[in-house]
């Protein structure tokens, strides 16, 4: 099996551009019924924003995607941490990255990012890979 | 000058009723899809078991949906206008919430059958002075247990009220 990934190396880019249907999905499968995620009138009239949000979880998620594709059966995510920097809105695209932040006999410590196109951060994160 | 009151911690560590969901091949594909997942082991019993699970398993994270359940399953008349769940809603001046911080730590993997508890308590509740006035951390623990008593996962969520 190739080795894990070393101090400095970085994941590919995973570029996610969740549509109005994406973000429906997950608010279904998850029964949130947050209404800024998927009625348009309401989000901009009631709560100000331009748009609908795509869900700090979702990001959490693609985080991890982002992670766990790129290290794929050499280690198993043991734990995540992540924060949402700023909002992100149906129409962004975000472009998901990560890099090896330390190493050891165990395992890989990763830092990770959503960050719109034009260079806003959405989300950060640190996760735990450890070798199976 | 503080905005929580006696009265606002007591409404945060309340007890927390433990509840449980019975987690179907259709509940892991809808998460699954709704993320972009396309592995099949997320959709195939058989490729899953060819993996070593005993029936399609959930992507990580999946317990989200666990926890989203236990407080927004209710009647509609226990939904605000946003569609938030009125018991999230805390007895403070502070009552728009944004996510904040979520840890979590994995334990086993969540497969189609397995029935998955989560204990709920208050991990941690503080303030503090923000730009466009208080802001208040409201830090939940929350245990996912499977029905054999095994550690699914344990995440630390905070939501932040301003």
């Amino acid at each position: 099996m190739t080795p894990l990934p070393g101090v400095g190396e970085e994941a590919p880019v995973q570029n996610r551009a969740p549509t109005a249907l994406d973000l429906f999905m997950f608010s279904a499968s998850a029964w949130l019924l947050h209404r800024i995620h998927y009625d348009t009138p309401f989000t901009i009239e009631h709560e100000g924003h331009p748009g609908l949000l795509i869900h700090g979880p979702l990001q959490g998620v693609y985080l991890v995607q982002t992670a766990e594709s790129w290290i794929g059966d050499r280690a198993r995510l043991t734990s995540i941490t992540y924060r949402h920097l700023a909002p992100a809105y149906l129409g962004d695209e975000l472009e998901c990255g990560g890099t090896v932040t330390g190493s050891d006999d165990e395992g890989v410590e990763l830092e990770l990012w959503a960050r719109k196109k034009e260079g806003t951060v959405t989300t950060t994160g640190k996760a735990r890979f450890t070798k199976r | 000058m503080g905005v929580i009151t006696d009265e606002a911690r007591r409404w945060a560590d309340r007890e927390y009723p433990r509840f449980e969901m019975l987690v179907t091949a259709a509940d892991i594909a809808k998460f699954a899809h709704a993320t972009g997942e396309t592995d099949p082991v997320h959709f195939d019993k058989d490729a899953a078991v060819a993996a070593g699970h005993n029936d399609v398993v959930a992507p990580t994270l999946f317990t989200y949906v666990v926890r989203m359940h236990a407080s927004a399953l209710v009647p509609p008349d226990q939904l605000e206008p946003d569609g938030s769940p009125t018991a999230d809603v805390p007895p403070l001046p502070t009552r728009r919430a944004m996510a904040g911080e979520t840890s979590v730590e994995m334990g086993v993997p969540v497969v189609a059958g397995d029935v998955i508890g989560v204990d709920k308590r208050l991990a941690n509740m503080y303030e503090k002075e923000g730009r466009s006035g208080p802001l208040v951390f409201v830090e939940m623990e929350f245990t996912f247990t499977n029905q054999r008593g095994e550690m699914v996962a344990r995440e630390n969520f905070t939501r932040i009220y301003r």
